[in-house]
């Protein structure tokens, strides 16, 4: 027998079929590319943002997000139902797309049909077993959501639409290929290829001849029917992600990660600064809104709603969302809430994980620029007052500027205003000059590099803080007054390399320092140490130690960076137990986002919330790689009462005493 | 209305400060320089009288090298109109009576309805030049304020005295107010008002055109305390510590009276 079918079988050939179908799509076709326009003069409200260059580049991130669904799997349950459902659904569409390709144009126009032998078996049972699969991955996505929904989860009508529609159009597409087998393949070779599509036959061939005709025309039309509801309901409820979504990875911020927008203060004419109004937010903050599926991945990692804080990403985005379409009038401040504004670390852990690559941090710090530039608001007393310390002293710790490099006395260094001659400037930071635990990690860092046969030379008085506090908090002046200042310092030096202990100050000199003229490359300790073994520079003793690594944010989520700081536990001896959220899935300590300058008052303290953690890998050492994080741990084990079983450590002190 | 307020740039007191080679004031190296903390409280009470009485000019005043202009910008930017620097590069060479009479001779004939200083110096901390201006002008003052408010040219201030007691007090304008700790919170300015007061009125005075009083008074010499005694440590049990520490602190002190 010859394998293949007829197409438009029992539904008629002729122009009582093809000309309602054909109208019909151009019908829903026309409604939904008009809904779609009509969401752009809404987007539009807000600035312009250039995020059409490197086309190349946006379309391979598209393609693979959208064709591999690489950031959808990465949480796998439930991931990979979607990820297996979009894929069913896909080649059902392709499926579609060649019948259509066929019946209205090879074999209308050149008599030549495709859709037959070896192809059209392969054809019948993968779309066969992708139809299925999407049932079946359908159905798990709805028991979820409707029976074991995770806390959190919204549902709301658009969900018992898209559900219902698409098992709809699922079924009703099994009942057709079931009626039409049930008249013309049973008992032949062919049936086998449609194994889902055989066993509905056999359900329903009790019918007869008349009855299973009937079925199929009035199915086939209701299909149909249900199609074009849903291309028109697509710009209308969530089904719009996937427009938005595939959309805004093309989209998307290609970076350095996480960088801030630079405010540009010289301009004269700025009379705001910052965003109160939807229209100072940009276009991609109100189309974020629309890309967002409301999956929760964001909220769920949140270390502020993880302890009882009012923030939630997704809430915030969507509230910046709701805003442009219902309210564009409203004062963000007040749709937000302060208290959700200033409860932000970024962290940067709904970024990571969001699959729709909607950038939920910059638009907090530019609500909090509006805050601070504008009303001169903080979250609270003690924040304004680091602030004039900075500005007085350029350390948000208050203490006198000239003493900034006493840290360093009988260790053999000199600043750079007595010897400029040196490897590496060593951009010490406020917290390694001035706060006695982290003095010893700096000091640490200076005998591994003297070890090693590095000359370093650090500013000394002339260091000023990075500003990277304060440029989170949203105080951009401040910040850009106090980079200004540092780049001229290390310019006039001629400084060749900087290295720098805290992921802060790196991660601002490496990115936000370079919108401000700093070409000096820039690198972290826990690198510049890694390689410094590698070159055989630097030997370490391996002695045991019994330890948890926390990755910072800033280096991990930030930078990427996770293996240097365990290449270098390695080096040391260290047996590591990794905590259960460990690298990109690391839980912040709570400093970030310029709240290491703010007092904790809601909820949970994050800090203790970490280190309960890492207690809980029964490791006795509890090793950090960032300033913050270790005040924030040293006071989280005194607060989780397990001071007497946890040491925070820092990664240099480790090497440091184990110096060969 | 017409609103004067003094303030003075001091060292931030966190600064490790050294006796200077004159052995009368600490040298002026490695020092950090800010507004005098009692006259932010000054300059935020006049902004608030001045937003308050709405058709009012508010005038910053400073005595100092070009250095302190830093300090006057953020005077203007917290609010004020314009600013009225007094050009001297030995001002801290200069005793109270005679920076009182800079100000008054200033002052004089601008009728100023209300003057603002703060209570006292960080570092000389004499606490009378604001007292001497008032005196100089013939003019009400009230001193230690925590508490002003405002009504149709009649102030109510509230005094700090020892032990948390407070003095009312109404006085008719022109007065002299000085401010203590307590009174407000001094506001960060914003960033319009920072670009603003770039743009704001300050015009230099020398201080020779404005000196006409005499010191009466002279540093005679400047030097750290003699260390006397170190530190004490108590050891022993708890119970042990509780006794000793309690007779330390009725004999050697006045915590326990």
């Amino acid at each position: 027998m010859e394998f293949t079918r007829e197409i438009y079988w029992n539904v008629g050939h002729g122009a009582l079929t093809l000309v309602p179908m054909y109208l019909l799509a151009a019908i829903a076709i026309g409604l939904l590319v008009r809904g779609a326009l009509q969401r752009i003069p809404l987007y539009k409200q807000g600035l312009p943002l250039n995020r059409t260059d490197q086309m190349g580049r946006r379309i391979a991130i598209m393609l693979e997000n959208v064709l591999l669904q690489k950031k959808v799997t990465r949480v796998p349950w439930p991931g990979l139902l979607h990820g297996l459902f979009f894929w069913g659904f896909g080649l059902l569409v392709i499926g579609t797309t060649l019948i259509v390709i066929q019946a209205d144009f090879t074999d209308l126009l050149f008599n030549v049909k495709f859709l037959k032998g070896t192809f059209y078996k392969l054809f019948s049972i993968v779309l066969d077993l992708a139809g299925l699969v999407c049932i079946v991955m359908l159905g798990g996505l709805l028991v979820r959501r409707y029976f074991f929904a995770p806390e959190g989860l919204e549902t709301k009508k658009d969900d018992a639409i898209m559900h219902g529609l698409m098992f709809t159009i699922l079924i009703t597409g099994f009942i057709i290929e079931g009626s039409r087998m049930a008249v013309t393949e049973m008992g032949t070779p062919l049936a086998m290829w449609s194994p889902v599509g055989l066993i509905v036959a056999n359900a329903l061939s009790g019918l007869g001849q008349a009855g299973l005709l009937l079925l199929h025309k009035l199915t086939w039309w209701f299909h149909l029917l249900l199609v074009m509801g849903f291309f028109i309901l697509i710009p209308l409820t969530k089904f719009r992600h996937i427009l938005t979504t595939s959309s805004n990875y093309f989209f998307s911020d290609l970076g350095p990660k996480g960088k801030l927008v630079n405010l540009d203060l010289e301009n004269e004419e700025s009379e705001t600064f910052g965003a109160t109004n939807i229209k100072e937010m940009t276009w991609k903050d109100i189309f974020d809104a629309d890309a967002c599926t409301l999956c929760k991945r964001c909220q769920d990692r949140c270390p502020a709603f993880a302890t009882g804080k009012p923030l939630s990403p997704m809430k915030v985005v969507n509230q910046l969302g709701e805003t442009a379409f219902n309210n564009p009038e409203a004062n963000l401040i007040e749709v937000v809430g302060k208290d959700v504004l200033w409860s932000c670390t970024t962290c940067l852990a709904c970024q990571e994980i969001c699959p729709a690559a909607i950038e939920h941090v910059g638009k907090i710090v530019e609500l909090r620029r509006s805050m601070v530039l504008m009303e001169g608001e903080f979250p609270g007393e003690e924040v304004m007052t680091a602030m004039e310390a900075t500005e007085v002293n350029g350390n948000p710790l208050g203490i006198g500027y000239a003493e900034r490099g006493d840290w360093a006395e009988g260790l053999g260094i000199k600043s750079l205003a007595d010897d400029a001659e040196v490897d590496v400037l060593f951009f010490v930071g406020c917290y390694g000059s001035f706060d006695k635990r982290n003095i010893a990690v700096a000091k640490s860092f200076v005998k591994l590099c003297q070890a090693a046969g590095v000359k370093v030379g650090i500013l000394g008085k002339e260091e000023k803080c990075c500003g990277e506090p304060m440029r989170k908090m949203g105080n951009e002046y401040l910040y850009q007054s106090l980079a200004v200042e540092n780049i001229e310092q290390i310019k006039a030096y001629g400084v060749k390399k900087i290295v720098t202990t805290c992921p802060h100050c790196y991660n601002t000199l490496a990115k936000d320092y370079r919108d401000l003229g700093l070409e000096t490359p820039v690198e972290i300790y826990t690198v510049f140490l890694e390689q410094l073994i590698a070159d055989g520079k630097l030997k370490i003793d391996a002695t045991d130690l019994s330890c948890t690594y926390h990755d910072s944010c800033y280096l991990g989520r930030h930078n990427d960076i996770y293996e240097a700081g365990r290449n270098l536990i390695a080096a040391a001896g260290g047996k590591l137990v990794e905590m259960d959220k460990n690298r990109a899935e690391a839980f912040c300590c709570s400093a970030g986002g310029g709240r290491i300058l703010a007092e904790e008052k809601i909820g949970e303290r994050i800090n203790i919330v970490r280190v309960k953690m890492a207690a809980e890998t029964g490791a006795s050492t509890l090793v950090s790689n960032c300033p913050f994080c270790l005040t924030m741990f040293e006071d989280g084990v005194k607060g989780a009462g397990v001071e007497e079983s946890l040491r925070p450590k820092d990664i240099a002190e480790i090497l440091a005493e184990r110096i060969h | 209305m017409k609103i004067l307020v003094c303030i003075k740039q001091v060292p931030d007191m966190e600064s490790k400060f050294k006796v200077d080679a004159g052995g009368t004031w600490y040298a002026k190296t490695d020092l950090a320089w800010r507004m005098n903390e009692y006259d932010e409280y000054a300059v935020e009470q006049a902004v608030q009288l001045k937003e308050q009485a709405k058709d009012a000019d508010l005038t910053v005043l400073c005595i100092g090298s070009d250095q302190v202009k830093e300090t006057m910008k953020k005077a203007l930017a917290m609010g004020c109109d314009r600013g009225a620097h007094i050009a001297d590069d030995n001002a801290s060479g200069k005793e109270p009576f005679e920076i009182a009479g800079v100000i008054a001779e200033y002052a004089k004939g601008k009728n100023f309805d209300l003057i603002f200083t703060g209570m006292q110096s960080q570092d000389r901390g004499s606490a009378q030049v604001g007292v001497l201006v008032a005196e100089m002008l013939g003019l009400p003052s009230v001193s230690t304020v925590v508490h002003f408010a405002y009504e149709g040219g009649a102030v109510v201030a509230k005094r700090e005295l020892e032990g948390g007691i407070k003095a009312c007090v109404k006085v008719q304008a022109p007065v002299v107010i000085t401010c203590q700790l307590g009174m407000n919170t001094p506001r960060y300015p914003t960033l319009p008002n920072i670009m603003k007061a770039k743009k704001k009125e300050l015009l230099s005075t020398p201080v020779q055109d404005l000196l006409k009083v005499d010191a009466r008074q002279e540093t005679a010499r400047m030097y750290f305390p003699e260390k006397k005694g170190g530190g004490l440590v108590l050891e022993g049990d708890m119970a042990e510590m509780a006794d000793k520490l309690i007779k330390i602190l009725k004999e050697k002190t006045a915590v326990l009276a």
